[in-house]
């Protein structure tokens, strides 16, 4: 009996300790094939994006089929991303998606013909009237959050300077700014970097993730951001991407719990040449429970 | 996609948009048989416009030689190899497809991308002979000559049909109506880089520090005060000239550039057959091998060649040759009259007036005044 007594402490003890890890330690679940994405809520602080926090734990992974992007050339041959993992949480403020993808080799672009890795989120702007999942449509405007490996380089370690791209560069001077005799204003220097001197936010240095507002293909525009943060890391031949964002973002995409909404992603492989509508989508809108 | 009309393939082609001709289309002339490849002109377009970062390895203006040169690197073959036969028929009508008409339905435009290796040698196969090898030293009698090559200075064509425009999804790249120059709009271009894989004569490049493409902006500034191009105005060999071509249907024979294209069949736009209406035009090498020339400047070249053998009895094409280099100012007309040759601009301001041929006195070798050898050298 007492033996009986010690087995079933032990056991006991060993259930609980296996209880405590799975609370504190991030597993990685295998995902099932869903139609839509449910968004617990969790206590957690989501105002940082951690893809390897425990708090996934609390979000069943659902996978979604992605195709080529079928409507405007360029566009892929074939699927070259099959599938996404989705796992979406939300902390009563904030609501963090956890995106994971095959690809066998990180690509964060920056030299010549190089194209970054990258992933995208879409809402429609207005919930009860669903645009066009291909980027909207005039007068029915989709809010898009866009990671890249090659933004998020910008975020860690800074812009890129040519030196960083290509170590090895031979390069006399710039136009007014000759190593220790610079002159000439900032300003001045940059109107010899034409997107840079006009203002174009491709030019500069990027949070990780930019934040856009489209009525279509071809009418994307970067927004002033409304502190989305995201991060990825790649590992073991799979990109796992989180972005967080503000449940609910006045002028632009809102998540309310119990309201319907919907979101839809896209998938681009940098070391496929993928980029702009070069890429893999989803097939349509998914429904987005948010409890 | 439209059908357009497209006058030097003497067919309609396949467009991503319907025909819209600007008012004037800005245009080069180069005669290929005066150019040294001194590279005045590709430096006066780097000095003038790429000396930013990201812009190190640009050269929106370039000289390279042929058969082996090329910038980037086999930027004509690897485009031609993958468009298939290029036949013409008698009539010289193109009777193969354009780069728009060969790509498949998920591409706009037949194309290669170019890796950051393949700009790192402009100046490749400089000045390397096609016609085989020889062991020794050789006497070039005839013409064409068997060992040949020849220079080609080459900026963006600013096309008619521009490859570039028609492959940007964000439509960030437009043709200007006043003067037909292409741009990349700076603002709204997001570095895809299709316009790079698309133009076929390469001639959009990515900038790696803007994360932008650029290309040659034809000294637009310059056009709109009526001055011709940097690369233009600073070559010493005189052997290019800017204007306004018109379509064939409405060539003026007293527009320089009509002139040379239209009224003389002298010069000819460079591989038309990839269809875009390129708007650079050259009169070709006469020594160069005839079959190198004709797959590069069409059917028509025999001709052009016939003709630039015949300009000594042609004053009025030689009066012209005198203008080309006389004037920073844009030609919009010319005449030639009492062996002077002049110049007009847009409102038919005189702008400068040549002799065709300047006088030439013949003296003999000996100076018996002073008791020396004379020479030519000034």
């Amino acid at each position: 009996m007492l033996r009986l007594r010690v087995i079933s402490t032990a056991a006991a003890l060993v259930f609980s300790a296996a209880c405590a890890t799975s609370s504190t330690t991030f597993v990685e679940q295998t995902a099932t094939p869903m139609i839509e994405v449910e968004v617990p809520k969790v206590a957690a602080d989501l105002s940082a994006a951690d893809p390897f926090a425990a708090y996934w734990n609390a979000s069943r992974p659902a996978s979604f089929a992605l195709i080529a992007q079928p409507m405007l050339p360029p566009r892929p041959d074939h699927a070259t991303t099959d599938d996404i993992q989705v796992q979406a949480i939300h902390d009563g403020t904030r609501v963090a998606f956890r995106l994971r993808w095959h690809d066998a080799e990180p690509s964060e672009a920056g030299r010549l013909g190089e194209h970054s890795d990258a992933v995208a989120l879409q809402f429609p702007v207005v919930n009860d009237r669903l645009p066009p999942v291909t980027m909207g449509a005039a007068g029915m405007p989709v809010h898009i959050f866009h990671w890249r490996a090659q933004y998020q380089r910008d975020a860690e370690r800074g812009k890129p300077e040519i030196k960083d791209l290509y170590p090895n560069a031979s390069i006399d001077m710039y136009a007014m700014d000759f190593k220790e005799a610079a002159s000439g204003s900032t300003e001045e220097r940059e109107q010899f970097n034409p997107g840079v001197a006009l203002g174009n936010p491709q030019s500069y240095k990027k949070s990780g993730v930019d934040e856009l507002l489209a009525e279509g293909f071809a009418t994307s525009a970067v927004q002033a951001g409304h502190g989305s943060v995201a991060r990825g890391e790649w590992k073991d031949g799979f990109w796992t991407v989180v972005i967080t964002r503000p449940l609910v973002i006045e002028g632009a995409s809102t998540l309310r719990p119990g309201a319907s909404t919907s979101v839809a992603w896209a998938v681009w492989q940098g070391g496929l040449h993928e980029v702009g509508s070069r890429k893999c989508v989803a097939m349509n809108w998914v429904p987005l429970k948010v409890q | 996609m439209a059908n357009v009309k497209n006058w030097q393939l003497g067919r309609d082609v396949a467009y991503q948009y319907p025909e819209s001709r600007p008012k004037k289309q800005w245009a080069i002339v180069f005669d290929l048989n005066k150019c040294i490849a001194c590279q005045t002109c590709t430096l006066a377009c780097k000095t003038t416009w790429t000396s930013g970062k990201g812009q190190e390895y640009m050269l929106w203006n370039n000289v390279e030689t042929k058969p082996w040169g090329g910038y980037p690197l086999a930027w004509d073959m690897r485009i031609l190899e993958q468009l298939g036969r290029q036949d013409w028929d008698k009539n010289g009508a193109y009777l193969g497809k354009t780069v728009i008409e060969a790509a498949d339905d998920k591409e706009r435009v037949l194309h290669w991308a170019p890796r950051d290796e393949d700009w790192q040698y402009p100046n490749i196969g400089e000045d390397d002979c096609g016609g085989g090898t020889l062991d020794g030293g050789a006497h070039l009698r005839v013409l064409p000559h068997d060992k040949w090559f020849f220079y080609l200075p080459r900026t963006c064509a600013h096309c008619t049909y521009p490859a570039c425009l028609a492959a940007c999804p964000r439509k960030a790249i437009y043709k200007r109506e006043e003067d037909g120059i292409v741009l990349i709009d700076q603002e709204r271009c997001k570095g895809y880089g299709e316009c790079v894989r698309a133009c076929p004569y390469k001639k959009s490049m990515e900038n790696p520090y803007t994360r932008t493409s650029e290309k040659c902006v034809g000294c637009y500034p310059a056009v709109e005060q009526g001055v011709q191009p940097q690369c233009v105005v600073n070559c010493i060999g005189k052997i290019r000239v800017m204007g306004f071509i018109s379509p064939p249907w409405r060539a003026r024979a007293d527009n320089p550039v009509d002139f040379l294209v239209h009224e003389k069949g002298l010069a000819l736009p460079y591989y038309p057959q990839l269809g875009l209406e390129p708007n650079i035009y050259y009169v070709p090498p006469i020594h160069a091998d005839r079959q190198y020339l004709e797959q590069m400047f069409g059917p028509r070249v025999h001709e052009a060649i016939a003709r630039y053998r015949e300009l000594p009895k042609d004053p009025v094409a030689a009066g012209l040759l005198c203008l080309i280099g006389s004037t920073d100012r844009i030609i919009h007309r010319f005449d030639v009259k009492d062996g002077k040759a002049s110049g007009y601009d847009e409102a038919g301001a005189e702008l400068v007036t040549v002799p065709v041929s300047e006088p030439v006195i013949e003296r003999p070798p000996w100076d018996a005044r002073i008791g020396a050898i004379r020479n030519n050298t000034p």
